[in-house]
């Protein structure tokens, strides 16, 4: 057969990926089975950066300890035609690649009805933060992409199309973090923070909460399940903002540093063109 | 050489109304002014009191940016409040061409006259040489 020299040609001898991968299910099951239990109060790492893509006028990605990535993008104000105070579109997009393990039918029903949900729930908790008075007959346009998920990507999603808005110097009152809780099926089981991706799934209640820290305000309350007695919720509620307020800092110092490095960028480019003018 | 500049993220106070008021990219509450943007924090010290006439005249070219689309009545609103922006060209009562001598005055070269204009400090590279 003659050479084709537009292709690369893998090495002769190949192992399926899966061979190494299969130490991780096996840690999975390990974890469910009643593992020594993680502390409830505990909140993931979390790394947050604004100002990375060039191509809208705000972005930011918010990674957290458990492998949940997600990159948001803002635009705006556009002009448009409908008279009234500004209206803020939000749209939240699963990578394909986001899960793991098989999709179902890629494109199904269910799977943009999910995001369509994620994607009001994410104007529910921002609609509050934006100062929409201030862009009459505009549009603003917000666009999440979560590429990894590792359980918590609402929140986390909550926190990046915050940041990005404000990336974009749109006028809000404050920055909207998100903190994710669930409970698990046991009968006497207490609330945890930020969940990963196997406790969720075997999650009997989740919840998902957005507070804007300066303000001290709740600007969403998302999510259900079979819980306990109220107080658990309430309780559910304080564990919550308590998580929100521990993550603000970071966000904070974040967009602090984008703002830093965009003034130094312009600096740069104006004394570069008065030398050259 | 000048102090270092303080940057803030929205929803961070900034200070009380009672020791500045609030400008543009800022908002009250609770007496109050809590900052509105992410960047750098301006305190600009000059009379707040803007007298239009000083500013500008009729038929004077000027640069500013649109800061609103504005309401139902359909009316753009534009700001001038920034060092770059205000008046270009400009011609004084004698129908002469004036030439800019600082930030707020301009005189005409034949009668040598100043009259008072916010004048725009246009950034090099918008200028054609």
């Amino acid at each position: 057969m003659p050479l084709d020299h537009r292709r690369l040609r893998g090495p002769e001898e190949s192992q399926p990926p899966t061979l190494w991968a299969a130490t991780a299910a096996e840690d999975d099951e390990e974890e469910g089975a009643g593992a020594a239990p993680r502390d409830p109060c505990a909140l993931r790492p979390l790394f947050a950066r604004a100002g990375l893509l060039s191509q809208a006028q705000g972005s930011a990605y918010v990674e957290l300890g458990s492998g949940t990535k997600v990159l948001c993008a803002a635009w705006g104000p556009r002009e448009a035609a409908e008279p009234g105070p500004g209206r803020l579109l939000c749209e939240f997009r699963r990578a394909p690649f986001a899960g793991r393990g098989a999709r179902g039918r890629p494109g199904a029903a269910a799977e943009r009805e999910a995001e369509r949900e994620a994607a009001a729930a994410l104007r529910e908790a921002l609609e509050p933060a934006v100062r929409l008075g201030r862009y009459p007959r505009a549009r603003l346009a917000v666009s999440a992409l979560l590429l990894q998920d590792g359980g918590s990507a609402l929140a986390a999603a909550v926190s990046a199309a915050a940041l990005a808005l404000a990336d974009a110097g749109v006028e809000m009152y404050d920055l909207a973090v998100g903190c994710a809780l669930s409970r698990p099926p046991a009968p006497a089981a207490s609330w945890m923070l930020q969940p990963a991706e196997p406790e969720e799934r075997r999650a009997a209640a989740r919840l998902t909460l957005a507070l804007l820290p300066a303000l001290n305000q709740v600007s969403a309350v998302l999510g259900g399940g079979r819980g306990g007695p109220p107080e658990d919720w309430a309780q559910a509620l304080r564990l919550g903002l308590d998580g929100c307020h521990r993550q603000y800092p970071v966000l904070r110092q974040s967009l602090l540093r984008a703002a830093q490095r965009r003034d130094a960028a312009a600096a740069a480019t104006t004394a570069a063109s008065a030398t050259s003018a | 050489m000048a102090p270092p500049a303080r940057y803030c993220v929205p929803g961070e106070r900034l200070c009380s109304t009672e020791e500045a008021t609030a400008g543009s990219g800022t908002y009250t509450r609770h007496g109050f002014i809590f900052s509105s943007l992410a960047g750098c924090l301006e305190r600009k010290k000059e009379d707040n009191e803007v007298e239009v006439y000083k500013s500008f005249r009729p038929s004077d070219i000027v640069l500013a940016k649109v800061i609103s689309l504005g309401d139902a009545q359909s009316n753009y609103l534009l700001s001038t409040a920034e060092n770059e922006l205000g008046v270009v060209v400009a011609r004084s009562e004698a129908g002469v061409q004036m030439v800019p001598i600082s930030w707020c005055e301009m005189q005409c070269p034949r009668t040598h006259t100043k009259e008072f204009r916010k004048v725009a400090r246009v950034q090099p590279q918008f200028l054609q040489t």
